[in-house]
């Protein structure tokens, strides 16, 4: 018969790992956010984070999982049983959720393998602002009313990687 | 504008958060995260690493297409072009609140400045103060530089103000009247040391001095509290 102690440990540990599992997506996505003024140690707290949190989420996601199964027999009631579905529900998504850049998802869309037109047939007006560059003899004009949206662009100008930022 | 590439690495960058208002990038590589304004490595495996900088000017279309005729332009993403910014974006950011003040300086946090980050120091110039004098000479650190306001009285160049060490600079005039505002190779502005004149590329088209140019400087079109924020040392230029 399955020690009653099981059930218990199972009861205190699954929410913890499923909340951390959570903050792993919520801390960072929490501070990192606009409008919102970033201190240096929160920052730094934040983004290290980020860093670990798609692993460590996935570890508790796996660590829960593991235990609702092993103290499942133990588990008497509807409430406990569904309790830990809940849980498992809640580590899961956490592990889902830090591995999505919701900047780029949900806000401001990447260029991926930006294109490129002459300048004789880019269809801007005269007076629309430009973030130009010149390297050897390659120029290279982009619009800063797009990139104010796509924010980077990853590109290649005469065998040179550079980012346009903005 | 950043070489992206550091310690033999060639960097793919995303958008990826951001620190006061100013936007995170994090790279695909090694996912170390960088400051966006000062292309800096502020954590994960590369942290402390910098980006170098790549010369950039901010210009009108016309102006830039007349430069560079051979150039080529980033294409709009068609599914993303209904989001990109309006023609008066500038002035709807005007209103838009900051999470950083700095009110003891005297400064809105939304005026906009030219930053000039060379010669071991900083300073800022309110756009508006540069678009109305047309020419400014000034000093940052110990070197004088000129800022030139372009044909179309819009774009903003800054060059040192010297073509060859020099502890006084000579004095410059710019041209008021009769401009071609997409014209960035016409004569624009003079000095009085030689009276060569020089176009607002910062190349002289006639004169003694025809066919020397200017070295350019970077300079940093950026909201006061950003600005600010990264440089506290900053200097502000007054008239």
């Amino acid at each position: 018969m399955q020690s009653s102690r099981v059930p218990r440990v199972a009861f205190t540990l699954v929410p913890l790992l499923a909340l951390i599992s959570f903050a792993c997506f919520v801390y960072p996505f929490f501070v990192i956010s606009p409008f919102r003024r970033q201190g240096p140690r929160e920052l730094r707290a934040a983004l290290f984070v980020a860093q670990i949190g798609p692993w460590l989420s996935i570890l508790c996601a796996v660590a829960c999982i593991a235990l609702v199964i092993y103290a499942w027999p133990g588990l008497r009631g509807w409430v406990r049983r569904s309790g830990s579905i809940l849980c498992i529900l809640i580590a899961l998504l956490g592990a889902v959720l830090t591995r999505l850049n919701l900047y780029e998802q949900m806000l401001f869309h990447p260029i991926r393998g930006p294109q490129f037109e002459a300048a004789a047939h880019a269809k801007i007006d005269a007076d629309d602002m430009v973030l130009a560059v010149r390297i050897h003899n390659a120029s290279r004009a982009y619009p800063i009313r797009e990139i104010a949206y796509h924010h980077v662009v990853n590109d290649t100008l005469a065998g040179v990687p550079i980012a346009a930022t903005y | 504008m950043w070489k992206r590439s550091a310690k033999g690495i060639v960097f793919t960058f995303h958008l990826a958060g951001i620190n006061n208002q100013n936007f995170l990038m994090r790279d695909d590589e090694t996912g170390t995260y960088w400051q966006q304004i000062s292309g800096r490595a502020i954590s994960g495996p590369l942290a402390g690493t910098q980006l170098d900088p790549v010369y950039s000017d901010e210009l009108t279309f016309a102006l830039w297409r007349h430069e560079a005729p051979d150039g080529t332009v980033l294409k709009s993403v068609p599914r993303d072009s209904g989001q990109y910014e309006a023609k008066d974006w500038d002035a709807h950011m005007a209103s838009v609140p900051t999470v950083l003040s700095f009110p003891a300086t005297g400064i809105a946090s939304r005026e906009l400045m030219l930053g000039v980050a060379a010669f071991g120091a900083s300073r800022a110039y309110p756009v508006s103060r540069i678009l109305s004098e047309k020419l400014v000479e000034d000093r940052v650190g110990t070197e004088p530089i000129l800022l030139v306001v372009g044909p179309d009285d819009t774009s903003i160049r800054v060059f040192r103000a010297c073509w060859r060490t020099c502890e006084a600079a000579p004095e410059y005039y710019r041209q008021t009247a009769n401009l071609d505002g997409s014209n960035a190779l016409a004569p624009l502005f003079m000095d009085s040391a030689t009276g060569s004149q020089w176009a607002f590329n910062g190349c002289a088209v006639s004169g003694q001095l025809a066919g020397r140019c200017l070295e350019p400087v970077p300079a940093l079109k950026d909201y006061w509290f950003d600005w600010r924020n990264y440089h506290p040392e900053t200097t502000v230029f007054r008239r």
